[in-house]
Protein backbone atom coordinates (compact mmCIF):
# COMPACT_ATOMS: atom_id res chain seq x y z
CA UNK A 1 0.00 0.00 0.00
CA UNK A 2 1.29 3.47 -0.90
CA UNK A 3 0.71 6.40 0.66
CA UNK A 4 -2.44 8.23 -0.82
CA UNK A 5 -2.25 11.88 -2.33
CA UNK A 6 -4.04 13.25 0.62
CA UNK A 7 -1.45 12.44 3.10
CA UNK A 8 1.49 13.49 0.87
CA UNK A 9 -0.06 16.95 0.70
CA UNK A 10 -0.38 16.98 4.41
CA UNK A 11 3.11 16.44 4.67
CA UNK A 12 3.82 18.76 2.31
CA UNK A 13 2.53 21.28 4.26
CA UNK A 14 4.24 20.54 7.38
CA UNK A 15 7.98 20.74 5.61
CA UNK A 16 8.94 24.49 6.98
CA UNK A 17 7.93 23.74 10.23
CA UNK A 18 10.02 20.41 10.82
CA UNK A 19 12.29 22.02 8.61
CA UNK A 20 12.43 25.03 11.43
CA UNK A 21 12.69 21.83 14.21
CA UNK A 22 15.25 20.19 12.54
CA UNK A 23 17.44 23.38 12.51
CA UNK A 24 16.84 24.13 16.33
CA UNK A 25 18.12 19.88 16.80
CA UNK A 26 21.18 20.15 15.05
CA UNK A 27 21.82 23.68 13.37
CA UNK A 28 23.75 23.09 10.28
CA UNK A 29 21.18 23.73 7.59
CA UNK A 30 22.43 20.75 5.59
CA UNK A 31 22.57 17.99 8.23
CA UNK A 32 18.60 19.56 8.99
CA UNK A 33 17.06 19.16 5.60
CA UNK A 34 19.01 15.72 5.77
CA UNK A 35 17.06 14.94 9.13
CA UNK A 36 13.87 16.51 7.85
CA UNK A 37 14.22 13.98 4.46
CA UNK A 38 15.05 11.34 6.82
CA UNK A 39 11.68 11.78 8.81
CA UNK A 40 9.84 12.36 5.69
CA UNK A 41 10.27 9.11 4.17
CA UNK A 42 9.70 7.32 7.70
CA UNK A 43 6.60 8.98 7.44
CA UNK A 44 5.52 8.11 4.01
CA UNK A 45 6.88 4.20 4.91
CA UNK A 46 4.12 4.52 8.21
CA UNK A 47 1.54 6.21 6.98
CA UNK A 48 -0.83 3.95 7.99
CA UNK A 49 -0.20 4.50 11.36
CA UNK A 50 -1.71 8.06 11.61
CA UNK A 51 -4.17 8.75 13.16
CA UNK A 52 -6.07 11.47 11.17
CA UNK A 53 -7.19 12.72 14.06
CA UNK A 54 -3.63 13.85 15.31
CA UNK A 55 -1.92 16.47 14.27
CA UNK A 56 0.41 15.80 11.70
CA UNK A 57 3.64 18.37 12.73
CA UNK A 58 3.57 16.92 16.32
CA UNK A 59 3.34 13.01 14.46
CA UNK A 60 6.28 14.00 11.82
CA UNK A 61 8.09 16.36 14.78
CA UNK A 62 7.92 12.58 17.15
CA UNK A 63 9.53 10.63 14.05
CA UNK A 64 12.21 13.58 13.03
CA UNK A 65 12.66 13.42 17.27
CA UNK A 66 13.61 9.96 17.05
CA UNK A 67 15.86 9.61 14.23
CA UNK A 68 17.89 12.59 15.13
CA UNK A 69 18.29 9.96 18.42
CA UNK A 70 19.31 7.51 16.30
CA UNK A 71 21.35 9.26 14.24
CA UNK A 72 23.14 10.38 17.48
CA UNK A 73 23.39 6.95 18.46
CA UNK A 74 25.54 6.07 15.38
CA UNK A 75 27.57 9.01 15.79
CA UNK A 76 28.30 7.73 19.25
CA UNK A 77 29.52 4.98 18.86
CA UNK A 78 31.30 5.66 15.83
CA UNK A 79 32.98 8.47 17.89
CA UNK A 80 35.25 7.85 20.66
CA UNK A 81 34.29 10.82 22.42
CA UNK A 82 30.79 11.42 22.68
CA UNK A 83 30.41 14.66 21.38
CA UNK A 84 28.78 17.83 23.78
CA UNK A 85 25.34 18.12 23.19
CA UNK A 86 25.13 21.88 22.92
CA UNK A 87 26.46 22.57 19.77
CA UNK A 88 29.37 24.79 18.43
CA UNK A 89 27.74 28.08 17.86
CA UNK A 90 31.33 29.67 16.12
CA UNK A 91 30.90 26.69 13.59
CA UNK A 92 27.39 27.01 11.93
CA UNK A 93 25.82 29.84 10.42
CA UNK A 94 23.16 29.61 12.63
CA UNK A 95 19.62 30.65 11.45
CA UNK A 96 19.41 33.50 8.82
CA UNK A 97 18.39 36.40 10.00
CA UNK A 98 20.82 35.99 13.11
CA UNK A 99 23.06 38.37 11.77
CA UNK A 100 21.56 40.88 14.32
CA UNK A 101 23.64 41.36 17.10
CA UNK A 102 20.97 40.37 19.50
CA UNK A 103 20.01 37.49 17.54
CA UNK A 104 23.56 36.42 17.35
CA UNK A 105 23.55 36.74 21.10
CA UNK A 106 20.52 34.90 21.18
CA UNK A 107 21.39 31.87 18.90
CA UNK A 108 24.93 31.62 20.47
CA UNK A 109 23.10 31.47 24.08
CA UNK A 110 20.58 28.71 22.53
CA UNK A 111 23.33 26.32 21.82
CA UNK A 112 24.76 26.47 24.76
CA UNK A 113 21.35 25.00 26.15
CA UNK A 114 21.08 21.34 26.37
CA UNK A 115 19.36 19.44 23.53
CA UNK A 116 16.46 18.74 25.71
CA UNK A 117 16.32 22.20 27.04
CA UNK A 118 16.71 23.83 23.69
CA UNK A 119 13.87 21.56 21.72
CA UNK A 120 11.22 21.64 24.17
CA UNK A 121 11.82 25.66 24.59
CA UNK A 122 11.37 25.48 21.21
CA UNK A 123 8.49 23.64 19.95
CA UNK A 124 6.68 25.71 23.07
CA UNK A 125 8.20 29.21 21.53
CA UNK A 126 8.07 28.53 17.47
CA UNK A 127 6.14 25.76 17.10
CA UNK A 128 3.47 26.77 19.60
CA UNK A 129 3.16 23.16 20.76
CA UNK A 130 0.74 22.66 24.28
CA UNK A 131 2.69 20.72 26.89
CA UNK A 132 0.62 17.99 25.78
CA UNK A 133 1.30 17.86 22.57
CA UNK A 134 5.25 18.57 23.11
CA UNK A 135 4.87 15.31 25.82
CA UNK A 136 3.02 12.91 22.81
CA UNK A 137 5.91 14.21 20.52
CA UNK A 138 9.12 13.59 22.54
CA UNK A 139 7.04 10.48 24.65
CA UNK A 140 8.13 12.36 28.19
CA UNK A 141 5.72 12.94 31.07
CA UNK A 142 3.65 16.01 30.77
CA UNK A 143 5.57 17.15 34.18
CA UNK A 144 9.02 17.16 32.41
CA UNK A 145 7.96 19.16 29.61
CA UNK A 146 7.07 21.64 32.15
CA UNK A 147 10.03 21.70 33.77
CA UNK A 148 12.33 21.43 30.69
CA UNK A 149 10.86 24.90 29.71
CA UNK A 150 11.46 26.38 32.54
CA UNK A 151 15.03 25.38 33.01
CA UNK A 152 15.17 26.32 29.54
CA UNK A 153 13.97 30.13 30.23
CA UNK A 154 15.77 30.50 33.31
CA UNK A 155 19.04 29.13 31.34
CA UNK A 156 18.79 31.09 28.16
CA UNK A 157 17.91 34.31 30.60
CA UNK A 158 21.42 33.70 32.51
CA UNK A 159 23.45 32.83 29.30
CA UNK A 160 22.18 36.39 27.82
CA UNK A 161 22.75 38.67 30.94
CA UNK A 162 26.17 37.42 30.54
CA UNK A 163 26.24 34.99 33.25
CA UNK A 164 27.17 32.13 31.30
CA UNK A 165 28.33 30.64 34.42
CA UNK A 166 25.17 28.58 34.30
CA UNK A 167 26.38 24.89 32.92
CA UNK A 168 24.38 23.81 30.42
CA UNK A 169 22.97 20.29 31.49
CA UNK A 170 23.92 17.26 30.33
CA UNK A 171 27.26 18.66 28.17
CA UNK A 172 30.35 16.70 28.47
CA UNK A 173 32.05 17.14 31.56
CA UNK A 174 35.29 18.44 31.08
CA UNK A 175 38.58 17.25 34.35
CA UNK A 176 41.13 19.78 33.66
CA UNK B 1 -1.31 33.22 47.12
CA UNK B 2 0.71 32.99 50.19
CA UNK B 3 3.64 31.35 48.92
CA UNK B 4 5.92 32.59 45.96
CA UNK B 5 4.83 30.53 42.81
CA UNK B 6 8.02 28.74 41.45
CA UNK B 7 9.53 28.99 38.39
CA UNK B 8 7.86 26.50 36.64
CA UNK B 9 4.36 27.58 37.43
CA UNK B 10 5.39 30.86 36.21
CA UNK B 11 6.91 29.23 32.83
CA UNK B 12 3.42 27.45 32.38
CA UNK B 13 1.48 30.95 32.70
CA UNK B 14 3.20 32.66 30.24
CA UNK B 15 2.64 29.25 28.05
CA UNK B 16 -1.08 29.53 29.17
CA UNK B 17 -0.88 26.17 30.56
CA UNK B 18 -2.24 26.95 34.01
CA UNK B 19 -5.81 26.35 34.69
CA UNK B 20 -8.32 29.00 35.41
CA UNK B 21 -7.62 29.00 39.18
CA UNK B 22 -4.28 28.84 39.00
CA UNK B 23 -3.65 31.28 36.72
CA UNK B 24 -5.62 33.88 38.91
CA UNK B 25 -3.57 32.96 41.53
CA UNK B 26 -0.10 34.04 39.65
CA UNK B 27 -1.60 36.52 38.17
CA UNK B 28 -2.50 38.20 41.78
CA UNK B 29 1.31 37.19 42.70
CA UNK B 30 2.43 38.89 39.91
CA UNK B 31 0.68 42.43 40.69
CA UNK B 32 1.90 42.20 43.98
CA UNK B 33 5.60 41.29 43.44
CA UNK B 34 7.35 43.69 40.43
CA UNK B 35 10.38 41.89 40.59
CA UNK B 36 8.69 38.74 39.57
CA UNK B 37 6.85 40.10 36.94
CA UNK B 38 10.11 42.08 35.58
CA UNK B 39 11.61 38.30 35.34
CA UNK B 40 8.31 36.90 33.28
CA UNK B 41 8.77 39.77 30.97
CA UNK B 42 12.35 38.81 30.08
CA UNK B 43 11.07 35.12 29.65
CA UNK B 44 8.61 36.39 27.52
CA UNK B 45 10.89 38.82 25.62
CA UNK B 46 13.14 35.95 24.85
CA UNK B 47 10.55 34.14 23.54
CA UNK B 48 9.35 36.85 21.33
CA UNK B 49 13.51 37.22 20.41
CA UNK B 50 13.34 33.68 19.63
CA UNK B 51 10.30 33.61 17.22
CA UNK B 52 12.12 36.90 14.95
CA UNK B 53 15.32 34.99 14.83
CA UNK B 54 13.60 31.75 14.08
CA UNK B 55 10.63 32.74 11.78
CA UNK B 56 12.16 33.97 8.48
CA UNK B 57 13.20 30.10 8.34
CA UNK B 58 9.55 29.18 7.39
CA UNK B 59 9.31 31.47 4.52
CA UNK B 60 12.53 29.94 2.75
CA UNK B 61 12.13 27.68 0.02
CA UNK B 62 11.85 24.39 0.65
CA UNK B 63 14.48 22.70 -1.27
CA UNK B 64 13.38 20.50 -4.47
CA UNK B 65 14.84 17.47 -2.32
CA UNK B 66 12.29 17.57 0.10
CA UNK B 67 9.33 17.72 -2.19
CA UNK B 68 10.42 14.77 -4.40
CA UNK B 69 11.07 12.48 -1.50
CA UNK B 70 7.34 13.25 -0.41
CA UNK B 71 5.87 12.31 -3.84
CA UNK B 72 8.15 9.71 -4.34
CA UNK B 73 6.94 6.55 -5.17
CA UNK B 74 7.17 3.94 -1.90
CA UNK B 75 10.37 2.97 -2.19
CA UNK B 76 9.79 1.40 1.10
CA UNK B 77 8.09 -1.84 1.61
CA UNK B 78 5.94 -1.25 5.12
CA UNK B 79 7.35 -3.45 7.52
CA UNK B 80 4.37 -5.46 7.89
CA UNK B 81 3.93 -5.93 3.93
CA UNK B 82 7.77 -6.97 4.05
CA UNK B 83 7.20 -9.80 6.62
CA UNK B 84 3.88 -10.77 5.47
CA UNK B 85 6.37 -11.22 1.87
CA UNK B 86 9.04 -13.26 3.65
CA UNK B 87 6.53 -15.06 5.24
CA UNK B 88 4.61 -15.93 2.01
CA UNK B 89 7.94 -16.95 0.56
CA UNK B 90 9.29 -19.14 3.15
CA UNK B 91 6.19 -20.52 3.18
CA UNK B 92 6.43 -21.57 -0.38
CA UNK B 93 9.85 -22.23 0.20
CA UNK B 94 9.34 -24.86 2.56
CA UNK B 95 6.67 -26.33 0.33
CA UNK B 96 8.77 -26.86 -2.15
CA UNK B 97 11.44 -28.64 -0.08
CA UNK B 98 8.86 -30.74 1.24
CA UNK B 99 7.66 -31.41 -2.29
CA UNK B 100 11.05 -32.24 -3.21
CA UNK B 101 11.53 -34.67 0.22
CA UNK B 102 8.17 -36.29 -0.68
CA UNK B 103 9.68 -36.84 -4.21
CA UNK B 104 12.22 -38.27 -2.99
CA UNK B 105 11.47 -40.39 -0.46
CA UNK B 106 8.46 -41.56 -2.98
CA UNK B 107 11.35 -42.34 -5.79
CA UNK B 108 13.27 -44.42 -2.65
CA UNK B 109 10.33 -46.00 -0.81
CA UNK B 110 8.08 -48.50 -1.73
CA UNK B 111 4.84 -47.43 -4.00
CA UNK B 112 1.71 -47.19 -1.41
CA UNK B 113 3.37 -45.93 1.37
CA UNK B 114 4.73 -42.44 -0.15
CA UNK B 115 1.96 -40.23 -0.93
CA UNK B 116 1.29 -39.81 2.88
CA UNK B 117 4.32 -37.26 2.40
CA UNK B 118 2.67 -34.77 0.58
CA UNK B 119 -1.30 -35.64 1.58
CA UNK B 120 -0.47 -33.04 4.79
CA UNK B 121 -2.52 -30.22 3.39
CA UNK B 122 -5.91 -29.49 4.01
CA UNK B 123 -8.68 -29.71 1.00
CA UNK B 124 -8.52 -26.47 0.02
CA UNK B 125 -4.41 -26.42 0.55
CA UNK B 126 -3.59 -25.28 -2.62
CA UNK B 127 -6.57 -22.17 -2.81
CA UNK B 128 -5.00 -20.97 0.10
CA UNK B 129 -1.78 -21.20 -1.59
CA UNK B 130 -3.55 -18.82 -4.45
CA UNK B 131 -4.17 -16.08 -1.93
CA UNK B 132 -1.02 -16.19 -0.45
CA UNK B 133 0.71 -15.81 -4.08
CA UNK B 134 -1.56 -13.30 -5.15
CA UNK B 135 -0.72 -11.22 -1.94
CA UNK B 136 2.81 -11.75 -2.76
CA UNK B 137 2.92 -10.80 -6.34
CA UNK B 138 0.18 -8.18 -6.30
CA UNK B 139 1.85 -5.66 -4.60
CA UNK B 140 5.10 -5.42 -6.94
CA UNK B 141 5.67 -2.58 -9.07
CA UNK B 142 8.71 -3.71 -11.21
CA UNK B 143 7.95 -7.17 -11.34
CA UNK B 144 4.75 -8.49 -11.01
CA UNK B 145 5.01 -11.35 -13.78
CA UNK B 146 7.88 -13.98 -14.87
CA UNK B 147 6.68 -13.58 -18.10
CA UNK B 148 4.60 -10.48 -19.84
CA UNK B 149 1.67 -10.90 -21.75
CA UNK B 150 2.96 -10.21 -24.84
CA UNK B 151 5.23 -12.80 -24.82
CA UNK B 152 3.39 -15.94 -27.15
CA UNK B 153 4.75 -18.85 -25.10
CA UNK B 154 3.61 -17.88 -22.34
CA UNK B 155 0.07 -20.01 -22.64
CA UNK B 156 2.51 -22.65 -23.91
CA UNK B 157 5.35 -22.40 -21.08
CA UNK B 158 2.62 -23.11 -18.25
CA UNK B 159 0.79 -25.55 -19.87
CA UNK B 160 3.86 -27.75 -20.74
CA UNK B 161 5.10 -27.62 -17.02
CA UNK B 162 1.70 -27.92 -15.44
CA UNK B 163 0.54 -30.69 -17.84
CA UNK B 164 -3.17 -28.86 -17.34
CA UNK B 165 -3.98 -26.37 -20.15
CA UNK B 166 -2.94 -23.18 -19.68
CA UNK B 167 -5.25 -20.49 -21.27
CA UNK B 168 -5.11 -16.95 -21.16
CA UNK B 169 -8.25 -15.51 -20.64
CA UNK B 170 -9.47 -12.66 -22.33
CA UNK B 171 -11.28 -10.34 -19.75
CA UNK B 172 -11.14 -6.95 -21.32
CA UNK B 173 -14.66 -6.74 -21.52
CA UNK B 174 -14.96 -7.11 -17.78
CA UNK B 175 -12.42 -4.36 -17.84
CA UNK B 176 -9.26 -6.03 -16.82
CA UNK B 177 -6.14 -7.00 -18.94
CA UNK B 178 -3.65 -10.34 -18.87
CA UNK B 179 -0.23 -8.53 -17.82
CA UNK B 180 1.24 -12.11 -17.85
CA UNK B 181 1.81 -15.37 -15.24
CA UNK B 182 4.31 -17.00 -13.67
CA UNK B 183 5.39 -20.36 -12.30
CA UNK B 184 5.11 -21.25 -8.97
CA UNK B 185 6.51 -24.07 -6.71
CA UNK B 186 3.36 -25.87 -4.90
CA UNK B 187 2.90 -29.04 -3.14
CA UNK B 188 2.54 -32.12 -5.23
CA UNK B 189 3.66 -30.03 -8.38
CA UNK B 190 3.71 -26.65 -10.17
CA UNK B 191 1.12 -24.35 -10.00
CA UNK B 192 0.64 -20.84 -12.67
CA UNK B 193 -0.62 -17.56 -11.75
CA UNK B 194 -2.39 -15.24 -14.28
CA UNK B 195 -2.60 -11.61 -13.23
CA UNK B 196 -4.47 -9.24 -14.68
CA UNK B 197 -4.75 -5.41 -13.95
CA UNK B 198 -7.68 -3.57 -14.08
CA UNK B 199 -7.93 -1.16 -17.48
CA UNK B 200 -7.14 2.45 -16.81
CA UNK B 201 -9.11 4.61 -19.58
CA UNK B 202 -6.31 6.72 -21.09
CA UNK B 203 -6.63 10.12 -19.77
CA UNK B 204 -7.57 8.85 -16.49
CA UNK B 205 -3.94 7.58 -15.24
CA UNK B 206 -2.38 9.09 -12.25
CA UNK B 207 0.89 8.22 -10.97
CA UNK B 208 -0.68 8.15 -7.06
CA UNK B 209 -3.22 5.31 -7.83
CA UNK B 210 -2.15 1.76 -8.00
CA UNK B 211 -4.65 -0.18 -10.64
CA UNK B 212 -6.67 -3.20 -9.46
CA UNK B 213 -5.38 -6.47 -9.43
CA UNK B 214 -6.72 -10.11 -9.75
CA UNK B 215 -5.22 -13.20 -10.12
CA UNK B 216 -6.08 -16.67 -11.84
CA UNK B 217 -4.08 -19.80 -10.13
CA UNK B 218 -4.29 -22.41 -11.61
CA UNK B 219 -3.06 -26.47 -11.20
CA UNK B 220 -3.76 -29.91 -11.16
CA UNK B 221 -6.49 -30.05 -7.89
CA UNK B 222 -5.77 -32.08 -5.01
CA UNK B 223 -8.30 -35.24 -4.65
CA UNK B 224 -9.84 -33.15 -2.40
CA UNK B 225 -11.15 -30.46 -3.48
CA UNK B 226 -15.12 -30.54 -4.33
CA UNK B 227 -15.52 -29.80 -8.16
CA UNK B 228 -18.36 -26.94 -7.38
CA UNK B 229 -18.51 -23.34 -7.36
CA UNK B 230 -16.96 -21.76 -4.43
CA UNK B 231 -16.57 -18.58 -3.02
CA UNK B 232 -14.59 -17.48 0.27
CA UNK B 233 -13.93 -13.78 1.92
CA UNK B 234 -10.40 -13.32 3.72
CA UNK B 235 -10.46 -10.28 4.98
CA UNK B 236 -10.14 -8.05 1.85
CA UNK B 237 -9.74 -10.90 -0.40
CA UNK B 238 -12.62 -12.51 -2.27
CA UNK B 239 -11.52 -16.14 -3.67
CA UNK B 240 -13.77 -18.06 -6.27
CA UNK B 241 -12.46 -21.69 -6.71
CA UNK B 242 -13.48 -24.36 -8.99
CA UNK B 243 -12.07 -27.58 -10.57
CA UNK B 244 -12.78 -28.11 -14.22
CA UNK B 245 -13.77 -32.11 -14.60
CA UNK B 246 -11.53 -34.39 -17.25
CA UNK B 247 -11.67 -33.52 -21.11
CA UNK B 248 -10.61 -35.78 -23.44
CA UNK B 249 -6.89 -34.68 -23.89
CA UNK B 250 -6.03 -33.39 -19.79
CA UNK B 251 -7.15 -33.93 -16.65
CA UNK B 252 -8.93 -31.92 -14.32
CA UNK B 253 -7.66 -28.22 -13.42
CA UNK B 254 -8.31 -26.40 -10.14
CA UNK B 255 -8.87 -22.64 -11.13
CA UNK B 256 -9.14 -20.34 -8.13
CA UNK B 257 -9.51 -16.42 -8.76
CA UNK B 258 -8.29 -14.28 -6.30
CA UNK B 259 -8.89 -10.19 -6.13
CA UNK B 260 -9.78 -7.86 -3.70
CA UNK B 261 -12.89 -6.94 -5.75
CA UNK B 262 -16.59 -6.80 -4.33
CA UNK B 263 -18.36 -10.25 -4.64
CA UNK B 264 -20.55 -9.37 -7.69
CA UNK B 265 -17.37 -8.07 -9.71
CA UNK B 266 -15.33 -11.05 -9.11
CA UNK B 267 -17.99 -13.10 -9.78
CA UNK B 268 -18.23 -11.60 -13.35
CA UNK B 269 -15.04 -12.24 -13.77
CA UNK B 270 -15.14 -15.90 -12.98
CA UNK B 271 -17.86 -16.29 -14.74
CA UNK B 272 -15.79 -15.10 -18.28
CA UNK B 273 -13.21 -17.37 -16.91
CA UNK B 274 -15.63 -20.55 -16.70
CA UNK B 275 -17.25 -19.62 -20.40
CA UNK B 276 -13.64 -19.51 -21.97
CA UNK B 277 -12.22 -22.63 -19.92
CA UNK B 278 -10.62 -24.69 -22.88
CA UNK B 279 -12.22 -28.17 -22.00
CA UNK B 280 -16.01 -26.01 -22.68
CA UNK B 281 -14.69 -24.16 -25.23
CA UNK B 282 -13.47 -27.73 -27.37
CA UNK B 283 -16.35 -29.24 -26.64
CA UNK B 284 -18.90 -29.28 -29.85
Amino acid sequence: MDAPAAFRQQLLGVIPSLRRYARSLVFDPHAADDLVQTALERALAHWHQFDQRRDILVWTISIAHNAHIDERRRHARAALVEPSEGFDPDASQGPPGADIGLQLDLVKALGRLSLEQREVLLLVTLEQLSYAECAEALRIPIGTVMSRVSRARIALRALLDGKGAVPPQGTLRRVV
Amino acid sequence: MNTAPDDTLLSAWIDGELPPEQRAEVEAWLREHPEGAARVRAWSADARSLRSAFGPLLDEPVPAALTQAVWRKAPVVLPALAWARWAAALALFVLGAAVGAGLMWRAQAPSGSAVVAASGERASGWVQRAAVAHSVYVPEVRHPVEVKAQEEHLSRWLTRRLDVPVKLFDLREQGFELVGGRLLPDASGPSAQLMYQAIVPAGAASAAAKPERVTVYLRKPDDATPAAFRYEQQGELGLFYWVEGKSANSGPTGYALVGALPRERLLALAEAIYRQEPSRVARP
